[in-house]
């Protein structure tokens, strides 16, 4: 780095009065830039974790604002709790205050307070990371993980997100299955689950997907998708979902008086009004008509299309008390639910917080170190202190904007 | 360079005893604490749903990204001694903020934008739901009132 000395400087001039003149400047060379070799290490290493935190910070906020309007996920539909974000806040601005204690505590020579600072901000980054392992294993237990395969997330209700569906229930079924016992039976719990499986695949997957293929709009045969979808997981603001059940169950005791009425008529058709004759011998005739085998087919297709709406029927009443839908109530099945956006959330949400939490990880490290290793916080430990106390800082800044961006945007 | 060297000539005061308190003593980082706590209770006011009620979801982000900006601002200052540096801190720091706001920007054609210019065709298979007409001109309306709809532009 070179320090400028002006032409107008009196003491150039005396020293080289004719080049000032003419407008030349005396560059004084220093060696190198006025900070010690540590601590310049740091500051290069942060301008680099500036860039990268930037990008990543930028692209979530390029893919939070350029998915399309209202399908990024709420912080309910991702099971993120805001006081919890705003507890860690706390908790890292905590950490900063005492990292910065421990570096004048050091500065002062007073190494006693000094450790106990230092100590105090190893616990709080520890605190920070203890909260945010739960509220990663609140999302695993969700099924929200950053991708698939594990990744439970679908993006919208489509035929894949309803095989999913069912294909979970079949594994779901077949586990049970194999647990029974030498008899061949099952446990009273195990039946109970095998039943509601059962019952789920039936009258839940298995009708909807039955529906969508029935319609012949795909305008139409998103509606049964989407209460899938909704039946499967929904939030607060879903409180119209009893009324789409109860809405269901009218037009679907409508169907079955209808189809009731239908299979009346074929079995008319079916079975002869006039009654068998007898002949003098007493023997009876035969009737004279065979059965049609079209009306006998569509009877049975009837008689089909009856025990599924009776089944849908019966079920109703108890997905609609379901306050968040199957997989609150059944909190043993997990099935596949619908977030709009949410396996770009996930993306996201866990490559930045991972990002952040394995530099709070490194950051701990370090402050064992010195720790375990029984250092002097003493003045000759100041620039140590003072470096990762930056870096502490610099981890405690891309907090400070990851927070409001990942729980209250 | 040597530790030694730049370490006595330019911060004299690190490491010497007397040294402590030269900025104020350890009562400006309480003062920076208590303000970053507001600050943060500041943000998270906009969880509740009376803040929604009484202010719009612009109003409300402009506020957190205004709240986060100062709270940066505090920490890199004061814990971070900015405040008490030499220029070198703008040698070191405003290269890499130059390149970070690049960045954001040439995110946005390709990742912030992309739904723009998607083909109907395209439309299927996009992950994310295609957003109705109205919201696209409720955006549009928001983004630059004075401009004609795009679909006004499309259809000459």
């Amino acid at each position: 780095m070179a320090d400028i000395k002006h032409a107008g400087d009196p003491h150039a001039d005396h020293e080289h009065g004719s080049s000032a003149h003419h407008g030349h400047l005396k560059l004084e060379y220093q060696p190198a830039l006025p900070l010690n070799n540590g601590k310049l290490f740091l500051w290069l290493f942060l301008s680099t974790e500036i860039m990268f935190f930037a990008a990543l910070i930028g692209t979530y906020i390029v893919v939070r604002f350029g998915a399309p309007s209202g399908t990024w996920p709420t912080p309910e539909d991702v099971h993120l709790v805001e006081w919890i974000g705003a507890l860690n806040t706390f908790v890292l601005i905590c950490s900063s205050v005492t990292i910065v204690l421990s570096l004048e505590a050091c500065k002062a020579n007073q190494p006693a307070k000094a450790r106990g600072w230092f100590a105090l901000t190893f616990l709080l980054g520890s605190v920070f990371l203890g909260i945010k392992a739960y509220e990663y294993f609140s999302k695993f237990d969700h099924g929200i993980f950053p991708a698939k395969p594990r990744s439970l997330i679908h993006e919208k209700p489509d035929i894949y997100f309803a095989s999913h569906v069912d294909q979970h229930l079949r594994e779901q079924a077949a586990a049970i299955d194999s647990r029974r016992g030498e008899n061949g039976q099952l446990s009273v719990e195990d039946q109970e689950q095998f039943d509601t499986v059962n019952n789920l695949r039936d009258n839940v997957v298995a009708w909807a997907q039955r529906e969508a293929a029935r319609a012949s709009d795909p305008a139409l045969a998103a509606a049964p998708l989407n209460l899938l979808a909704l039946t499967i997981q929904h939030h607060h603001h879903h409180d119209d979902i009893s009324a789409l059940f109860d809405r269901e169950a009218e037009e679907l005791e409508t169907d079955l008086t209808r189809v009731e009425m239908e299979i009346r008529e074929l079995d008319a058709q079916l079975t002869p009004n006039k009654p068998p004759t007898t002949d003098q011998s007493g023997a009876q005739d035969e009737p004279s008509e065979t059965p049609d085998p079209a009306v006998a087919e569509r009877k049975l297709e009837l008689e089909n299309r009856r025990s599924q709406i009776q089944g849908r029927l019966k079920i109703l009443p108890e997905l609609k008390v379901m306050e968040h839908g199957i997989n609150e109530h059944f909190d043993w099945l997990m099935l596949p639910f619908v977030i709009p956006s949410g396996n770009m959330w996930a993306n996201t949400y866990f490559l930045l917080t991972g990002f952040h939490a394995i530099h709070v990880l490194v950051g701990l490290i370090f402050f064992a170190f010195p720790l375990v290793g029984g250092a002097v916080f003493n003045a000759a430990k100041a620039n140590f202190v003072e470096n990762i106390g930056l870096y502490w800082h610099f981890v405690d800044l891309v907090w400070i904007f990851l927070f409001p961006l990942l729980y209250l945007f | 360079m040597t530790d030694q060297r730049t370490h006595g000539q330019i911060e004299p005061g690190h490491g010497d005893p007397g040294y402590h308190g030269e900025h104020g003593g350890n009562q400006k980082y309480i003062v920076v604490f208590v303000a970053l706590c507001v600050l943060t209770t500041l943000s998270f006011l906009t969880y509740f749903n009376w803040w929604d009620e009484s202010f719009s979801p612009g109003v409300s982000r402009a506020l957190m990204m205004a709240v986060s900006c100062a709270k940066a601002l505090l920490v890199m200052l004061f814990f971070m001694h900015l405040l008490w540096e030499a220029n070198w801190k703008y040698v070191l720091t405003f290269p890499a903020l130059m390149m970070s706001v690049f960045l954001m920007a040439m995110l946005v054609p390709d990742i912030g934008l992309r739904t723009r210019h998607y083909s109907e065709q395209r439309w299927l298979h996009a992950a994310t739901p295609r957003p109705s007409s109205r919201d696209l001109q409720r955006e549009h309306n928001a983004g630059d009132p004075d401009e004609p709809p795009a679909d006004h532009e499309e259809g000459h």
